[in-house]
């Protein structure tokens, strides 16, 4: 992002992809504190988007979103990606209690690089785009008042829906969708890159 | 004393003087008041002086009496009314003159009391004054008394003292004269030490010579010892060196041994050498007969291993030939077998192309390939039928459900005409009910207006008939009240024509469906509604399914992607570890129901021996109900104890009185320490003990060293303890006795 910034200020759909893993690891760590499924005390505040966040601090945790959201840069640099999921689930009963969708949109961009027609450019402003994500991570924090309290031990996954003739790297592999009984969706805000645009869904079961 | 005393009947002697002089001053106050009113009889002053006034009066009125008579005297008189003016001014003159002289009187009156009264006070106040002082004369004299009773102590005191002082004066004087007797003995005692210690010292002197010269012999001696210990000293290094030099030689010995032996060894072992040597060199002769032998042996050697090697040749070529004759056998039987084969195979292939033949067309090379694309055909053509059966099938099930559905549906219908009917017959009875109503309500209004005719009728009429003036009002009143209910009748009727009226609309609202060409028509319409009722219900179905699968799923065409995650995810890693704490538990459970199973087990034995129970809450009650008995069972001990102790004390006692003699054990082993009643001191007592034939002994004491008589005459005649005790007592009672008189 930065890189694509400082030189024409524009972005590349790389540049794309490195804004939107961003924002999953912040969502993602604020959905983590927000429906509290691990203790607050495992968690650190940062200030991002003009926001306070606070991300964990288990080095668990931070391997795997790593390790994942590196993964998700590069498919989504591709342009690989349906949909990221996040699953919330119940760790004694394995059932599933909630899924956050975050739903990738290729875009046609506005300009294109310079030498290569299939590489597309977007001169979306960095702060436009960081506005509209401060939204829909205002509006995660905002679901806990009607979220379902979720009163057991959880555990949580992070589901990557891909093409069909994506080769599964190592330590990955395939699994199915997951299926919520009788489930509520509630769509927030989305925010565009110019080159791809993210929906975010929260799929949660019905209390009763 | 005496001077308070002078002084106070001096004090008296004036009061008293005083009130002596106060009376005749009272008297000439007396005398004065009397002077002053001379002529009137003085009983008591305030009647005196209301008689005075009377007297006054009556002098005035004697006076005016006089007056008015010397004016009827005057008037008679013949001087004339100057000299009766004259006498007037006289008169009212002295008139005054007599009321001045009266408040003089009353004013020295007043004054006179006041300094009586002041008197008195006086005289009360000297008299308090005269108590006062005589009560403290009282005091001082009794304390004077006092005082004079504490002087006589006091010089008794002195007296006593005086003598106790010259008693004194005596002891110290004789202590003094037996302190210079002391003294004077001291002295000598000092003078004879004194000579002792000259004596002393002058032998002491003649020993410390003795001592020096014994000194000096002893230095003398001390030094030849110095000498002597320092040639000693030399001795010694010599001998140490001498000892390291012997431990040199001794080192220096035990290597020359070691050497020795070593030598010693090395010669044994070069005879042992020279023995071998010896064996060798007769070997050494004997060489080169062995040589020729070796050749010899050698070449036996070599030909036997070519022997060997031939040997081996041939067995090798022998195993060869039988593994490939057995080949060639089992070879020769496939052959057979094969050609067996070969010939039931031509068979079949005959009858294969003979089928092909059958089978292929006629003109057409018969060759398994046409064969093949036969069957192909004929599979195709199979599978093609299997299909359109299945269809049919499916088309079958498919009409057979319609069937079924058309089937419920035309019950359906059935039973809606059915309801229909009914429905039409209801409608139908209550139209004829309405019409027979109708009826009768236009019977009813017929009725009415037949009577509201009659009425008009009759009011004409009364109106011709009735002309009289008498009635009229009558009449008048009656008109009004029938029209007011002709009125009401009207309103009545208008309603019921009204309600006709709609009840007729809504006959001619039912009417219509009721025919039957229509009736066919309301039921077309209703069927095609209900197919689109159920069309519409189907569609809601399958749009309510794709709701849900589109829910469930979040999207759709799934099928284009798949789904990756991580395999090392926070979800595995948790279920995996809730997995582990399950099975922990459950192994936990396991064991601690092994456990619990077996405290049980043993509860139930403990408690089969105890009569059982019911559990351990039964084991902590019979533990308390123990624990409580055990309590009471301990205090019933300790005053059992103190009940005991008491007895025996009370029975010690009374054997003491009764017997004389007060026992007591001695030790853990069976000693008894006897001791009488009448014994001279506490340490008379005598020692007993009990042996193992429980018999007694006396042990030997101070005490039965001394009753040594009796002991022989009672103890070693009669054998018998009570005797000798008894006589004991006797003995000690009468000496006891003796001495007591």
């Amino acid at each position: 992002m930065s890189t694509a910034q400082a030189t024409k200020n524009c972005i590349t759909l790389k540049g794309s992809a490195q804004i939107i893993v961003e924002y999953l690891k912040y969502g993602i760590n604020s959905i983590l504190f927000q429906r509290g499924i691990y203790p607050a005390e495992n968690f650190d505040n940062t200030q991002q988007y003009g926001l306070t966040i606070l991300m964990s601090k288990d080095p668990k945790i931070m391997s795997f979103l790593q390790n994942v959201l590196t993964q998700t840069e590069e498919w989504l640099s591709k342009n690989m990606i349906n949909k990221i999921s996040m699953v919330i689930t119940n760790a004694h009963t394995k059932e599933v209690l909630e899924c956050w969708d975050f739903k990738m949109q290729a875009e046609a961009g506005d300009g294109v690089e310079a030498g290569d027609p299939s590489k597309q450019t977007s001169s979306k402003q960095l702060s436009r785009i960081q506005n509209e994500i401060r939204d829909v991570m205002r509006q995660i924090s905002a679901t806990v008042s009607y979220l379902p309290l979720l009163d057991c031990i959880c555990t949580f996954d992070v589901m990557i829906h891909t093409l069909q003739n994506t080769e599964i790297p190592a330590q990955w592999n395939e699994t199915g969708a997951v299926f919520i009984q009788n489930a509520q969706a509630v769509q927030l805000r989305s925010f565009s890159t110019g080159l791809q645009k993210v929906d975010t869904v929260v799929n949660y079961k019905m209390s009763s | 004393m005496d001077e308070i005393r002078s002084s106070l009947d001096n004090i008296m002697a004036r009061f008293n003087d005083s009130i002596t002089h106060s009376a005749p001053k009272k008297l000439v106050f007396d005398r004065l008041s009397m002077s002053f009113n001379d002529d009137s009889v003085v009983t008591v002053p305030k009647k005196r002086r209301i008689n005075d006034n009377d007297s006054l009066n009556g002098s005035l009125n004697t006076s005016l009496n006089a007056s008015n008579t010397s004016l009827s005297n005057s008037f008679n008189d013949p001087a004339g009314p100057w000299q009766t003016r004259k006498l007037r001014a006289e008169l009212i003159e002295t008139k005054a003159v007599v009321a001045q002289l009266q408040d003089q009187l009353a004013q020295q009156a007043k004054d006179q009391m006041a300094a009586v009264a002041h008197a008195e006070a006086k005289a009360d106040a000297l008299k308090e004054q005269c108590d006062y002082t005589s009560a403290k004369l009282l005091d001082l004299e009794k304390q004077l008394q006092v005082a004079r009773k504490r002087e006589h102590s006091a010089r008794q005191e002195i007296n006593r003292a005086q003598a106790e002082i010259e008693e004194q004066k005596l002891k110290f004087e004789s202590a003094l004269t037996q302190a210079a007797q002391e003294k004077l003995q001291l002295e000598d005692d000092a003078r004879e030490v004194q000579h002792c210690i000259s004596n002393e010292l002058s032998e002491y002197k003649r020993m410390s010579e003795r001592l020096e010269l014994q000194l000096d012999a002893n230095k003398n001696e001390l030094n030849r010892i110095r000498r002597r210990h320092d040639e000693y000293k030399a001795n010694s290094a010599s001998y140490d060196k001498l000892q390291m030099d012997y431990e040199l030689q001794q080192q220096s010995l035990d290597t020359a041994n070691a050497r020795i032996k070593e030598l010693e060894f090395e010669i044994q072992s070069y005879n042992d050498w020279k023995e071998v040597t010896k064996t060798s060199q007769a070997r050494l002769l004997s060489v080169p007969e062995l040589q020729a032998e070796v050749d010899r042996l050698r070449t036996h050697n070599k030909h036997l291993n070519t022997l060997i090697g031939d040997k081996l040749l041939l067995e090798e070529k022998v195993h060869d030939y039988k593994t490939r004759l057995d080949r060639e056998e089992g070879a020769r039987a496939e052959a057979a077998a094969l050609q067996v084969k070969l010939t039931h195979v031509e068979q079949e292939l005959k009858e294969w192309i003979k089928v092909a033949q059958d089978h292929c067309l006629a003109n057409t090379l018969v060759s398994p390939l046409a064969l093949r694309t036969r069957i192909e055909q004929l599979l195709q053509d199979d599978i093609v039928r299997v299909a359109e059966k299945g269809s049919a099938d499916a088309e079958s099930k498919k009409t057979q459900a319609a069937l079924l559905e058309l089937q419920q549906q035309c019950a359906v219908y059935l039973k809606n005409i059915e309801d229909m009917n009914v429905v039409l017959k209801r409608h139908k009875s209550f139209r004829e009910r309405l019409q027979r109503k109708l009826l009768i309500v236009c019977k009813e209004r017929d009725f009415y207006k037949q009577l509201l005719e009659n009425f008009d009728k009759d009011m004409t009429m009364t109106n011709a008939s009735t002309a009289e003036m008498t009635n009229d009002m009558q009449v008048r009143y009656r008109v009004e009240v029938l029209e007011r209910t002709l009125t009401g009748y009207k309103e009545m009727c208008s309603t019921l024509e009204r309600e006709m009226q709609t009840m007729r609309q809504q006959e001619s609202l039912n009417e219509p469906p009721v025919n039957d060409n229509g009736y066919d028509g309301v039921k077309r319409e209703l069927d095609t509604l209900r197919l689109e009722n159920d069309r519409l219900r189907r569609r809601k179905d399958e749009l309510e399914l794709e709701l849900e699968h589109r829910c469930l799923r979040g999207d759709f065409n799934m099928g284009n992607y798949k789904v990756l995650h991580m395999s090392e995810n926070p979800a595995s890693e948790a279920y995996e570890a809730t997995k582990n704490v399950v099975e922990k538990l459950q192994a936990e459970i396991v064991r601690l129901k092994h456990r619990n199973k077996k405290l049980e087990d043993e509860s139930e034995q403990t408690q089969t021996g105890g009569g059982g129970g019911g559990g351990l809450t039964m084991n902590f009650k019979e533990v308390n109900q123990l624990r409580a008995e055990l309590e009471s069972a301990n205090g019933r001990l300790k005053k059992m104890k103190e009940c005991f102790k008491a007895a025996s004390k009370e029975f010690r006692d009374v054997c003491y009185m009764l017997l004389g003699y007060r026992i007591d054990r001695v030790g853990s082993n069976s000693h008894y320490r006897i001791s009488s009643m009448y014994a001279e001191s506490p340490d008379d007592y005598l020692s007993i003990s009990v042996n193992e034939s429980n018999c007694l002994a006396l042990l030997e004491s101070p005490y039965s060293q001394t009753l040594k008589p009796a002991i022989d005459q009672q103890l070693a005649a009669n054998n018998s303890f009570p005797a000798f005790f008894a006589a004991l007592t006797l003995e000690l009672f009468q000496r006891a006795t003796v001495t007591i008189t």
